[in-house]
């Protein structure tokens, strides 16, 4: 990948071009739309594209705690570009916080991406992300681009940015599956899955009938099958309804440094974000109306609890189900 | 010198006083505090917790103040994974319930991840900061934080740079509420009146102060909600940790872990111990858009279930000094 400079003039004219005509980008920009942008602007390479991009990301943020706002761009190998941002939930304490380059390569994940040469981002990842983006095939190699380096700005990689860097190699065999690498996980629900009830109602909670819950519960599935988990092993997925019946679903995301992992019901509010998604602005909550988790009986890292008290601040309506399953070793 | 060194350090606790630190150079032949941290590093490896990975991290840090601090992993099987307590977070905190005003320089086992090398920015003239990579082997050599991750994000992208930073004096305006609210952790906790699980009222009494001096010593300056948790073991003794937050997010460290650590680095918690807790206080901001309260219960349901929780609040005002 070439470094690219840009010269203040050209950048700037990009930049204009692309503050009118992505006013309201989406989160996923096909790669055709990319090629049409591309030649409306004069971009001669897509990564150039993406540096364009994010101003307009930048807007897309909801970081209610921090009025920090982050965007990022990146490009997938299939030649899709996906959007992230940073979001942030207060009353929750801060690791239930969603940051930008989180948010792109979930965005990727959700939409089948099989991984993600470059990044231009609006401020310098910080180490939590470096760490986070370890978890991808080629690490070392992904360009990161930061804005506010000004029209100076240069593709780095990623090796440059978190040197000598502990990640997957250190803990899983060379040919053990990274993040968006096809997973497949062996989940079997349960017959007898534990209902837990927010309200204590039958058959129908909450205006939510059968067929919502049965597809909630078949998209969390989906996600668990999905997700990366290699170091506890206990693969999970998370999905949310809003009150149009539109189900969304997120796979958990894990790290080797542990701590950066991403959360299935993170996951999943990238998903419901990405697909266009309302609320989460100052003061705003998010309406969802019902939630289903999928994740393993009985082992070393359990999510209910958690989503639990992510939901009872952020959707307090939103009825949850959570079905588990009997823990194999994860594929 | 490893064989005089795993003798030496067989009951190592995780606090090495200036002056044990020196001894120990002599007999051992070193002749910089630096280079005994490394040989130290094997010992504090051996307190590790990790428990769901099974991958001991050992840290070992010198303070400006001359003492040497250990740091180690600890895990949680039960909990998210963001419960983790990294061997560098260990050791800062550690130095902070200690009093310790700066770290200069740290020997660890593994290349610090970059969550931790995000932490450690929160400290003055991390930049600086001194690390040694033990499992560089015997060419390891010390280099700094800035190496390990140019070009950081951190305090100075957020904060004035005159503004306190981790392990630096705070003094957070902490007044407690008067109809504080009591959170009953167990249910019959309701009508406990006194005594609530063997608990008289002097340890409860002493848990609030030494969560509130907590809170008080708390490093947020992002969320403006400063935070302390304490907890009580079975033989009252109380233990108390401050919530130290990273200019990242993510990286902080909630203050029951703080808490965690205390009582780690005061011997609590041996191996093949649980966590013996009987009783523990969180003293938190009224209203907080950083609230602590539903993850402690979730943490002390999992690791130590009978313990009786107190909340305590507070009207956050305007960041102090």
């Amino acid at each position: 990948m070439p470094r690219s400079n840009f010269s203040p003039s050209s950048c700037l004219e990009m930049k204009e071009k692309a503050a009118r005509s992505t006013a309201e980008i989406a989160f996923v920009i096909e790669a055709e739309a990319a090629a049409a942008m591309m030649k409306e602007w004069g971009v001669a390479v897509a990564p150039e594209l993406l540096v364009a991009l994010v101003p307009a990301a930048l807007r897309l943020a909801r970081p209610p705690i921090s009025n920090f706002h982050v965007g990022a761009v990146g490009l997938g190998t299939s030649g899709r570009i996906y959007v992230g941002v940073n979001m942030e939930f207060p009353g929750l304490p801060l690791h239930h916080s969603i940051h930008a380059e989180q948010f792109l390569v979930t965005n990727a994940a959700v939409h089948g991406e099989t991984g993600i040469r470059c990044i231009a981002v609006s401020s310098a990842p910080c180490g939590h992300c470096r760490q986070f983006l370890q978890e991808l095939r080629g690490a070392a190699e992904m360009q990161i681009l930061v804005t506010s380096d000004g029209p100076g700005s240069a593709f780095l990689p990623l090796s440059s940015f978190l040197p000598r860097p502990f990640g997957p190699p250190d803990l899983l065999h060379k040919d053990h599956p990274l993040l968006l690498e096809p997973h497949d996980n062996k989940i079997a629900l349960l017959d007898d899955e534990e209902e837990t009830e927010a309200a204590g109602c039958g058959g129908i909670c909450n205006g939510i009938g059968g067929a919502l819950q049965e597809r909630l519960r078949a998209a969390a599935a989906g996600a668990a099958r999905a997700s990366h988990a290699p170091y506890s092993k206990c693969p999970a997925g998370f999905a949310v309804a809003d009150s149009e019946g539109r189900v969304y679903a997120g796979s958990y995301e894990e790290s080797a440094a542990y701590n950066p992992s991403l959360g299935p019901v993170q996951a999943a509010m990238v998903a419901y974000v990405a697909a266009g998604g309302g609320g989460g602005r100052a003061g705003e909550g998010y309406g969802f109306v019902a939630a289903a988790l999928v994740e393993p009986e009985g082992v070393a890292v359990s999510h209910e609890a958690t989503a639990r008290v992510f939901l009872s601040v952020v959707a307090p309506r939103a009825h949850l189900k959570v079905y588990r399953f009997h823990s194999s070793a994860a594929a | 010198m490893e064989e005089e060194t795993l003798r030496e350090t067989a009951e190592m606790g995780f606090v090495i006083e200036a002056e044990a630190a020196a001894a120990m150079m002599t007999e051992l032949g070193v002749a910089s505090a630096p280079e005994l941290l490394a040989t130290l590093v094997p010992a504090a490896q051996r307190l590790a917790r990790p428990t769901i990975s099974n991958f001991p991290v050992g840290a070992v840090g010198l303070g400006t103040s001359g003492r040497i601090y250990i740091g180690v992993n600890v895990e949680f099987p039960g909990l998210p994974l963001h419960h983790s307590i990294h061997a560098e977070q260990f050791l800062i905190t550690n130095a902070a319930v200690h009093g310790e005003a700066g770290i200069r320089c740290i020997a660890v086992s593994s290349a610090p991840c970059g969550h931790c090398r995000q932490f450690l920015q929160e400290l003055r003239g991390a930049a600086e900061i001194q690390i040694l990579v033990t499992s560089d082997g015997p060419g390891s050599a010390f280099r700094s934080l800035s190496s390990f991750l140019p070009r950081p994000f951190g305090p100075p992208d957020l904060l004035h740079k005159d503004h306190p930073l981790l392990l630096e004096p705070h003094y957070n305006k902490i007044a407690l509420l008067d109809g504080d609210e009591e959170a009953e952790a167990a249910a019959g906790g309701g009508g406990g009146g006194g005594t609530c699980n063997g608990i008289g009222g002097g340890v409860e009494a002493r848990l609030r102060v030494e969560a509130e001096g907590a809170a008080r010593a708390a490093h947020a300056p992002y969320s403006k909600c400063p935070a302390g948790f304490a907890v009580a073991d079975g033989r009252g003794r109380v233990y108390a940790g401050s919530y130290e937050e990273s200019a990242a997010y993510n990286p902080s460290l909630g203050p029951v872990q703080a808490a965690v650590v205390a009582y780690m680095a005061a011997g609590g918690g041996g191996a093949g111990k649980g966590f013996e807790f009987v009783a523990a206080a969180l003293v938190e901001a009224e209203g907080a858009v950083v609230s602590h309260e539903a993850t402690a219960r979730i943490f002390l349901a999992a690791v130590a279930p009978r313990a009786h929780l107190k909340v305590y609040r507070f009207r956050s005002s305007a960041d102090p000094a």
